[in-house]
């Protein structure tokens, strides 16, 4: 074990002493029809990346070397950002058992089969890069720096209320992420690109829907405090961390993102599944807008920003 | 978000490195079901048993839906111990799977109870749920001097392996088909938990250093004392009795003879010392020793 995994695990382990988890009486009954729902067709429309995408169908020949090298490096960045799902949903699940106690069984039984999922679309990356010519594990320090970021903890953090930590990762991360893998859906011409990201997009409509029922269960009961909290964790989000390129290459410092850039624009030019800059825009600030007024209905304000790549938004 | 640490990723690699363990993962993507709609719900019939018999098999149902529920609420927390820790790929591939597998299990029982007349929330004096309520997984998985080898050998090699053999060892006696149906399903996903246990051991041990021992030793010496004979799977083996009602000592072997799931006294005299003469003489090669144990029901076993 490594000095920081070891000052980590001690900052888990005091993080989950602050919490009383009361497990009785444990009720188990639908409370929330729709988290319940979502439960329901995680389990119907369950996939499986080796199987259901058609791997033999993909011909990596019938394109040339450096549109594969491209390809490889953006599927790669995809598992990069993909991965944290792993621990930042597993640690939702442990913040909401050690939370709720005995109720919320509705959102604990979709959290259950969250990492699972987020397990499947880094496989599919994965292999996806793999078949273009290998998976890249070692990102340029930059896009490392901005793609690791402490989720895990933040959301096991007594003094940060679940919802904030819903609306942060949820409702902006989440809707973003979603509303990008649809545009790269709209803009792939690649028939293994298109079907990966159909199916990792039905499972993250199911993670965007989750986090914005739950917020709109529980927001409208929150003091103003918490209210306020869970608008500086979404403005943080926003600035901090989508601003500094956590989902997006051209948001990235300058200097530190034209290889990858480069193959982006090659990757979108080609169909491989990804979009160009100007998309991921309209994106970025579609999502913003979206985002904003959803929580403008619970009085919770992001404001507008200023960023010299993306101009107001 | 500054205040937090940030953990070593990179190079995060995603290559398969332990070839059993990412067979069992993928083994599990193909082997998903559903409680709701891969039991064969219309033929459990509870208007065809007596009261005391539902009332019995309610009981074990609702215990191991709390049982189950443990897992979704504690050993998650290995997960972000792999992470932290870097582990191989096939470790949090594997264990992503798992979770998802326990969470099912904890709803396939829930909706067994409720189906045969109802679930029970919680158990019918409060002060036994310390005895169910917790095996202690999140806080070792927490706890940087509870080593990873340590918390595998107590969780799988012990608690999920005895929870394994007295399925494999009654589940020809549960004769309702829903709920043999039901133990068969849990059962085939607990062989994958348990067989991941034991390859990751077995791949570890060359490299065990004398305190890696020890923590085992300590470790499943706790969960056995502790846990298992504290009553956490089965009231009848509680040393202290707890202040569980009789009725709820008695439903595992009612439920049992009427073939509704569960164990009767017998099985669990003859499962739990073959358990725990099989788990001495398989961590053995380890190096690590099991003492013996005393309890007042089995004896020294």
């Amino acid at each position: 074990m490594s000095e920081t995994s070891d000052r980590l695990l001690r900052g888990y382990q005091a993080q989950e002493k602050r919490f009383l988890e009361r497990r009785f009486p444990l009720r188990f009954a639908p409370e929330n029809p729709t988290l319940r729902e979502l439960y329901s067709q995680a389990k119907g429309l369950r996939w499986n990346p080796e199987t259901d995408i058609a791997w033999s169908r993909f011909d990596p020949g019938a394109y040339p070397p450096p549109v594969r090298e491209a390809g490889r490096l953006v599927w790669s960045r995809r598992a990069w950002g993909t991965y944290p799902g792993l621990g930042e949903s597993t640690a939702l699940l442990i913040r909401f058992c050690l939370e709720s106690g005995a109720a919320g069984m509705d959102a604990k039984l979709f959290l259950s089969f969250r990492p699972a999922e987020e397990a499947k679309h880094l496989e599919a990356c994965f292999l996806f890069a793999k078949r273009l010519g290998g998976y890249e594990s070692t990102p340029a320090e930059a896009v490392a720096r901005a793609s690791n970021q402490p989720f895990a903890q933040m959301v096991l953090d007594p003094d940060l209320p679940v919802e904030a930590v819903v609306a942060a990762l949820g409702c902006l991360d989440d809707q973003l992420d979603l509303n990008l893998c649809l545009c790269h859906l709209q803009h792939s011409r690649d028939e293994t690109a298109r079907q990966i990201l159909r199916l990792v997009a039905g499972d993250k409509q199911r993670h965007v829907l989750f986090a914005w029922t739950l917020l709109g269960e529980r927001l409208p009961r929150l003091d103003a405090a918490s209210r306020a909290a869970v608008a500086e964790a979404v403005r943080d989000m926003l600035e901090r961390v989508i601003l500094a390129g956590y989902r997006n290459t051209w948001l990235l410092p300058a200097g530190a993102r034209e290889p990858l850039l480069a193959a982006e624009a090659l990757a979108a030019e080609h169909g491989l599944g990804t979009s160009t800059v100007a998309q991921e825009k309209a994106v970025v600030r579609a999502t913003l807008a979206q985002v904003r007024d959803r929580l403008a209905t619970w009085d919770v304000a992001l404001p507008h920003v200023d960023h010299p790549e993306l101009g107001r938004a | 978000m500054s205040t937090y640490l940030t953990e070593t990723r990179y190079p995060l690699e995603l290559a398969p490195a332990m070839p059993d363990v990412w067979e069992l993962w993928q083994r599990a993507k193909t082997l998903e079901w559903d409680p709701e709609m891969d039991i064969p719900w219309e033929e459990l019939h509870p208007e065809r048993y007596p009261e005391e018999h539902i009332m019995a098999a309610r009981l074990h149902w609702s215990r191991r839906t709390w049982g189950e529920y443990g897992a979704i609420s504690e050993s998650p927390a290995l997960l972000l111990r792999f992470c932290l820790e870097n582990r191989l790929p096939d470790l949090r591939f594997f264990f992503t799977m798992r979770t998802q597998e326990e969470g099912r299990h904890a709803e396939a029982s829930w909706l067994m109870a409720e189906r045969l007349g109802g679930y029970f929330p919680q158990p019918q004096n409060p002060p036994t749920v310390s005895a169910v309520g917790t095996h202690g997984v999140r806080r070792m998985a927490f706890d940087p001097d509870t080593s990873l080898e340590g918390i595998f050998a107590s969780l799988v090699c012990a608690a999920e392996e005895i929870l394994i053999d007295a399925f494999k060892a009654t589940v020809h006696k549960a004769s309702n088909p829903a709920v043999h149906r039901l133990m068969e399903l849990i059962l085939r996903d607990e062989v994958r938990h348990i067989a991941f246990g034991w390859q990751c051991l077995d791949a570890w041990a060359p490299s065990f250093t004398p305190e890696t021992v020890q923590n085992i030793e300590r470790a499943v010496t706790q969960m056995i004392q502790n846990v298992e004979f504290n009553g956490y799977r089965n009231l009848w083996l509680a040393i202290e009795g707890g202040s569980a009602t009789p009725v709820e000592i008695d439903a595992d072997r009612v439920a049992c003879e009427a073939g509704l799931g569960g164990t009767t006294p017998e099985d669990e005299m003859r499962i739990v010392p073959q358990f725990i003469k099989k788990i001495r003489a398989r961590m053995e090669p380890w190096g690590v020793k099991l003492p013996l144990f005393d309890h007042p029901k089995l004896g020294k076993v």
